[in-house]
């Protein structure tokens, strides 16, 4: 007896984390439910990383989605005054188109899947120096034009919010 | 075949082993607890002149074992306007996190859970995935104070996190690992990396208070404006959970964080004859930063929640960056010593230890200018 029937399993019960969950993120009325319910699709996709020996991707994933951005979204529910409706939104009601939408992006993408052939990724493996040398040596250049962006995209999120200093010292 | 410890097959092994990690987890929690309710309280009253709890037992030591029967026959409490599910989630979304970090500690040699190649990551992960329970909980309540706790909580943790994370950084530069045996192997003779490395301790240190929602940066559970915080809709063992358990556990993580990353893990006299003495040397350590936070919970009073930000925004994050700039481009200048690296990390921080007081006056100079100008009342010029 070996530990091979072991991964599908595992794979089976995150994939099909990821998808109730992600299913039931757009279905949900509760705003804040939905919030959560994205935050285990964060944490069930962060196990198929581990799966695939991607540890640091994983451990990357629950830091900044789960751990940040999901709290951000919270933040942002609970700061707006609209409770948790009780009808559906209004853009749940287009349920045919969005259906034809996905169908068109969601086959193509299956059909590839299913001739995708690789090479079969080592499980537990160090992915750390090969993350860190491409991140920083094969596309530092890419790398250093996000940082920009976000840099500027900070600088711009600061220069909405500053207040000057004489309606500071009004408060 | 594989064959595990024991002579047992890793199938029968792993789960045996997974169980048994996870239950002396909860083993040394729950006891930890106690004992720290009753380090707490006791040295609380000590400095503050007063006997603390004595009736229960020998120097009342039995007295946080009493509270525990308590708060677990507590009858469940739940407000009617609580989100039902929320409520319930709340506490074990704060303290499994906790309970999973407990995985990567090294208590001593080969006394680990598991040790990771990521694992000071894994850890820095999970505590950031702690703020997403307090958040809920506070929401979960329905209650103005609770909610207003929780989302001071969020952006706190959330802006803490970044000056606690760059501050790991340095050290794993130094050391050139993200596993926390490798990193406690790199320790082995008497020059521990707090001795390379003081300025990112410091920086760790006080990012840490905060991450534990310890004093001065207890804002979420503020009990003289917020009633009790997040926790205010909370009872029995739900309170017993989220506060005694997980705050006190999270207290444990980053203390052992702290003891491994700076001050050589279990490496202690007489480790390599006994390796078990390691988890003597572990928990003495961590013990002793343990009651450096008590002692701090006793003296230090609470901050303001925009001089919270504004320190770390303004303070320790423009530091920490300064902080790994150096320590990057001295390792990359000076591979084969540290000398370089330690003196640059003393200098910061004389010059953060000194710096605060300057530009404390400077602020306070600037508030006293306006006030003479009439521009603030006079009393936000003093409280400011």
């Amino acid at each position: 007896m070996t530990l091979d029937f072991v991964e599908p399993v595992v794979f089976g019960v995150l994939a099909a984390g990821v998808i109730v969950a992600g299913a039931a993120v757009v279905l949900i009325n509760r705003i804040t439910a939905a919030a959560l319910l994205m935050a285990f699709t964060f944490l069930c996709m962060a196990g198929m990383f581990v799966l695939l020996g991607a540890e640091t991707i994983a451990a990357f994933q629950v830091l900044i989605y789960v751990g940040a951005i999901t709290v951000l979204i919270l933040y942002g529910v609970m700061f707006t005054p609209q409770a948790d409706r009780p009808y559906a939104l209004f853009f749940q009601k287009q349920t045919p188109l969005a259906g034809v939408v996905v169908a068109a992006a969601a086959i193509p993408v299956l059909l590839l899947s299913f001739s995708f052939v690789g090479a079969v990724p080592k499980p537990g493996g160090d992915d750390l120096p090969a993350l860190a040398t491409s991140v920083f040596v094969d596309f530092a250049f890419p790398f250093e034009v996000a940082s920009v962006l976000l840099l500027a995209a900070m600088v711009g999120a600061i220069v909405l919010v500053k207040r000057d200093e004489d309606s500071e010292a009004r408060r | 075949m594989p064959v595990g410890p024991f002579g047992l097959d890793p199938l029968v092994w792993l789960p045996i082993r997974l169980l048994i990690a996870v239950g002396l987890a909860l083993f040394l929690i729950l006891n930890g607890a106690l004992l720290q309710i009753y380090l707490e309280r006791k040295i609380q009253a000590a400095m503050q002149d007063r006997i603390g709890p004595y009736h229960v037992g020998p120097f009342g030591l039995l007295q946080t074992f009493a509270d525990a029967i308590k708060l677990i026959a507590k009858e469940d409490v739940r407000a009617r306007l609580t989100d039902p599910y929320f409520f319930i989630a709340a506490p074990a979304l704060v303290f499994t996190p906790m309970l999973a970090s407990w995985a990567v500690l090294p208590f001593a040699h080969d006394v680990v859970g598991a040790d990771l190649n990521i694992g000071l990551l894994y850890l820095t992960t999970l505590g950031s995935m702690t703020v997403l329970g307090i958040v809920i909980a506070g929401w979960a309540s329905n209650n103005k104070y609770a909610i207003v706790g929780g989302l001071r909580s969020a952006g706190q943790l959330i802006s803490y996190e970044v000056p606690q994370i760059l501050a790991l950084v340095s050290v794993v530069l130094v050391v050139g690992s993200l596993s926390m045996v490798d990193i406690t192997r790199s320790q082995a003779g008497p020059l521990v990396n707090v001795l390379v490395l003081p300025f990112s301790f410091a920086l760790y240190f006080i990012s840490a208070l905060a991450e534990t929602n310890r004093t001065p940066f207890d804002l979420p559970e503020a009990e003289s404006e917020l009633v009790a915080g997040w926790l205010t809709e909370y009872s029995g063992m739900r309170w017993g959970t989220m506060l005694a358990l997980s705050e006190y556990g999270e207290v444990t993580v980053v203390c052992s964080i702290m003891t491994t990353l700076w001050f050589g893990g279990w490496q202690g006299p007489g480790v390599d004859v006994a390796p078990l003495l390691g988890v003597l040397w572990f928990t003495l350590k961590v013990y002793a930063f343990v009651l450096i936070f008590m002692w701090i919970r006793a003296t230090l009073p609470r901050m303001r929640i925009d001089q919270l930000m504004s320190f770390c925004w303004k303070g320790l994050i423009p530091l920490a960056l300064l902080n790994i700039l150096l320590v990057a481009v001295l390792l990359m200048a000076f591979p084969d010593t540290r000398i370089p690296v330690a003196i640059a990390s003393w200098a910061l921080l004389l010059g953060f230890v000194a710096g605060v007081p300057y530009v404390q006056r400077r602020r306070l100079a600037t508030l006293r200018a306006r006030a003479r100008a009439g521009q603030v009342p006079a009393h936000a010029a003093k409280a400011g």
